[in-house]
């Protein structure tokens, strides 16, 4: 039997052991309702308090405006339900597609990167001055890593008095993010891409825009997300962020070594992979693949069955894959069904408390890849 | 009592189970989650297989309602509980294409199709099968009621030991080489035998119903599925009676089925009250969009063509033998004289004693007269002439 691989971190990271003995050591501190006025109370809300602060260090957010929701997910919705006119990217995960409901799609080239032409065009042609309209575009992309140019969406949104949204659930951890510099309004945020638990996320906010919440009850979270707070996932998430605090710039060197030692076995293995993304500037840890002749979920179940842990297009709550909207967007239709995503630890520092992933196993791995 | 080493015998393959890779094909029911269970007993390397084949939500027209149903979620805690790994496989678009239109063409033909046998032929023995072997798997295992017996290196596939449960007749396409791949592991079990096995693992779907329906058509409810898949197709038209009489209305041939007596919608005639007045669907006429009626004996069939035929068997040197044959999956078989030309797909059976209401559309299966356990193949009715056709040609 071999040992496990787990290539799959772009779906989530393994609970890091410094996150877990702080959420085991705020366990045992007692009962932690943070609306309380007493002595235990005023514990809980310290502890939530500090968390925000690590997170806003960051990300360079030094306002205090983080909400903690259940997910980027309740995140994206809780901002969506706020407009009616949203321009989207069509790359973006489905948790901003479906929440949308936007028929506004700017294309990306076969790179996978937006059309910032097309995005000019498309918003001199559609923006009303009189109604506030929301651009929500990703860092990076979760299935091909690809990262967007998002100072330059930025600056064409704003030349269209846009407000702008980030989501940045696969920017965290893997490249810096400076919420104060980047004049964005709106960023979203996962806690289980960078090793605190899942169920936390987060929504950065501009605080000029008053948002009308869509969970109503308690007032928890500056009445912006009522029910009593995941003081657990909260305290996870604060310490995972203040683990990732130190400059990332050259923290993904290992990473990206195995991601491109990985990449190029299997371009000498098998040389007609594709590789989605590949001239594009993409973070340091992920590889979308696709053979022209095999599916993905194949790919996916013979990897499985080697002791691999990876992904393949968007799986339905079912298993079922479908088809990788992202792929289809590149203008790969015919490989859509055939994707398959590697994604190493986000950086060096996940990449260290984990069982290092030697280039042995990889080589294996891309030998499996080639016997396709 | 169930012995496991019958079952590991019965797989037919070489050396130990733990050398072989088995995928099974589960659907979420109880006869093919215990076809894993007992199989992850005799020590085979077991992989789990589930196809979605539609929308169940869209099928069903639950808003909301995850495009699975509640069976993909049982086969996956069934593999879970049996510590195997499970796959679903994404196979809407050919169900669509190769059972669904298929189904409902048949439907407007004024036939009555069988999707399951289809499904069987196409989807599952066909593209699972194909990824079974993908995977690295020396044999595909299904929980069908039906056994595969090897003798001297030459398959055979026989009805299951529980003939109250035997689904040979959905397995008459089954091919001689799709035969060498596919086992049937439940075949030797009494479905009391199954739940017991269920019971002992406690799987979750050990008190689960068996399915009646046609998976993709809610609460037998086939006609709706029919309008819904070729909207606008479907139109009103007249009943008539043997003489040509317009005697009734109806809305749309695929509501009607050869033989059937109840629910024609012409009830309450005056001044007829004789045996002879009961009427039955003689023909659906779909060129005309008729439905014609007429007295019992006019269902009367003596003859069938048989297309599209598959045989299990090393082919007879006679072109004409006696065989049981099964019309319908829930009929006692018959006896009939197979006259056939081997060279083409299609034979000619003639049955000993006229047979009422068999419908095209449907299958006829072949068992051996001495060995009625034996299948020897089948095919697809497309042409059964009653009374009324020879009626018809004599006239013409």
């Amino acid at each position: 039997m071999n040992k496990q691989i787990y290539l799959d971190y772009n779906a989530t990271v393994p609970l890091l052991k410094e996150v877990k003995k702080s959420i085991i050591n705020c366990m045992e501190i007692g009962p932690l309702n943070a609306s309380s006025i007493h002595f235990y109370g005023r514990k809980g809300k310290d502890i939530i308090e500090l968390a925000r602060k690590n997170i806003g260090q960051l990300i360079n957010s030094n306002k205090n405006n983080i909400i903690f929701t259940s997910s980027a997910t309740e995140a994206i919705n809780l901002l969506f339900n706020n407009f009616k006119n949203i321009i989207v990217s069509s790359i973006e995960h489905l948790a901003v597609l479906s929440s949308s409901r936007s028929e506004h799609v700017i294309p990306v080239n076969q790179d996978g990167i937006i059309d910032l032409n097309f995005m000019e065009l498309y918003l001199k042609k559609i923006v009303k001055n009189d109604q506030p309209t929301l651009i929500s575009v990703m860092w990076v992309n979760n299935e091909t890593g690809v990262i967007q140019p998002i100072q330059d969406v930025i600056k064409i949104a704003k030349k269209h008095k846009c407000l702008v949204h980030c989501d940045a659930a696969q920017a965290l951890g893997k490249i810096n993010i400076n919420f104060e510099e980047l004049e964005l309004d709106f960023l979203t945020l996962s806690g289980h891409k960078i090793g605190a638990p899942t169920g936390i996320g987060a929504l950065i906010y501009n605080d000029k825009i008053n948002l009308t919440p869509q969970i109503l009850g308690g007032g928890q979270e500056k009445g912006m997300r009522a029910g009593t707070e995941n003081i657990l996932g909260i305290r996870g998430f604060g310490e995972a962020a203040k683990l990732m605090d130190n400059p990332l710039e050259n923290g993904c060197n290992n990473v990206k070594f195995l991601r491109d030692f990985f990449e190029e076995r299997i371009k000498k293995l098998r040389p007609e992979t594709i590789i989605f993304g590949e001239k594009a500037n993409r973070v340091s840890n992920t590889i979308l693949i696709a053979l022209p002749n095999i599916p993905g979920d194949l790919a996916l179940m013979k990897l499985d069955l080697e002791s691999f842990s990876v992904s393949s297009g968007s799986a339905c709550s079912s298993g079922k894959i479908s088809k990788s909207h992202v792929v289809s967007a590149m203008g790969y239709d015919k490989l859509a069904y055939n994707s398959v995503r590697f994604s190493f630890p986000p950086n060096d520092a996940i990449l260290y408390s984990e069982n290092l992933i030697s280039t042995k196993e990889l080589d294996r791995l891309a030998r499996c890849w080639s016997s396709l | 009592m169930i012995n496991i080493n019958q079952i590991i015998n019965e797989m037919d393959l070489e050396g130990n189970p733990s050398d072989h890779r088995v995928v099974v094909a589960m659907s979420g029911g109880v006869d093919s989650s215990v076809t894993a269970a007992l199989l992850v007993e005799a020590g085979f390397q077991v992989v789990g297989l589930t196809m979605q084949l539609y929308d169940y939500g869209r099928a069903l027209q639950k808003k909301g309602a995850c495009c699975a149903g509640s069976d993909i979620n049982d086969a996956r805690l069934v593999s879970s509980k049996l510590g195997i790994p499970h796959y679903v496989l994404n196979y809407e678009s050919i169900f669509q294409d190769q059972v669904m239109n298929d189904f409902a063409d048949s439907y407007l033909k004024g036939e009555t199709p069988i999707p399951c046998v289809r499904c069987n032929q196409t989807v599952k023995f066909t593209d699972m099968f194909s990824r079974a072997k993908k995977l690295g798997a020396s044999a595909m295992a299904t929980g069908h009621y039906i056994r595969r017996k090897n003798q001297l290196g030459n398959p055979s596939l026989h009805t299951g030991i529980d003939l109250s449960k035997d689904q040979s007749y959905f397995l008459f396409a089954t091919t001689k080489k799709q035969l060498d791949f596919v086992r049937f592991p439940l075949g030797s079990l009494t479905k009391e035998e199954t739940r017991s096995v269920a019971k002992r693992h406690e799987l979750n779907v050990a008190d689960k119903p068996d399915s009646q329906d046609i998976c993709f058509v809610p609460e037998g409810k086939y006609a709706e599925v029919v309008r819904k898949l070729r909207p606008g197709r479907i139109d009103k038209g007249d009943i008539i009676d043997l003489n040509g009489n317009v005697i009734g209305k109806h809305n749309g041939i695929i509501d009607f089925t050869i033989g059937q007596r109840k629910g024609i919608g012409i009830g309450g005639r005056k001044g007829v009250d004789d045996s002879n007045s009961i009427l039955y669907v003689i023909a659906l006429d779909s060129k005309k969009n008729h439905v014609i009626v007429g007295p019992k004996e006019f269902l009367s069939c003596n003859k069938i063509k048989i297309s599209e035929c598959n045989w299990i068997i090393d082919l007879p040197q006679k072109s004409k033998f006696k065989v049981l044959v099964k019309l319908r999956s829930s009929s006692e078989p018959v006896i009939g004289t197979i006259k056939a030309n081997f060279d083409s797909s299609f034979v000619f059976l003639h049955f000993d004693e006229p047979q009422f209401g068999v419908s095209t559309g449907q299958a006829a299966v072949f068992y051996n007269i001495n060995e009625r356990s034996h299948v020897l193949g089948g095919g697809w009715i497309t042409e059964a002439p009653n009374k009324l056709a020879d009626n018809n040609i004599n006239n013409a």
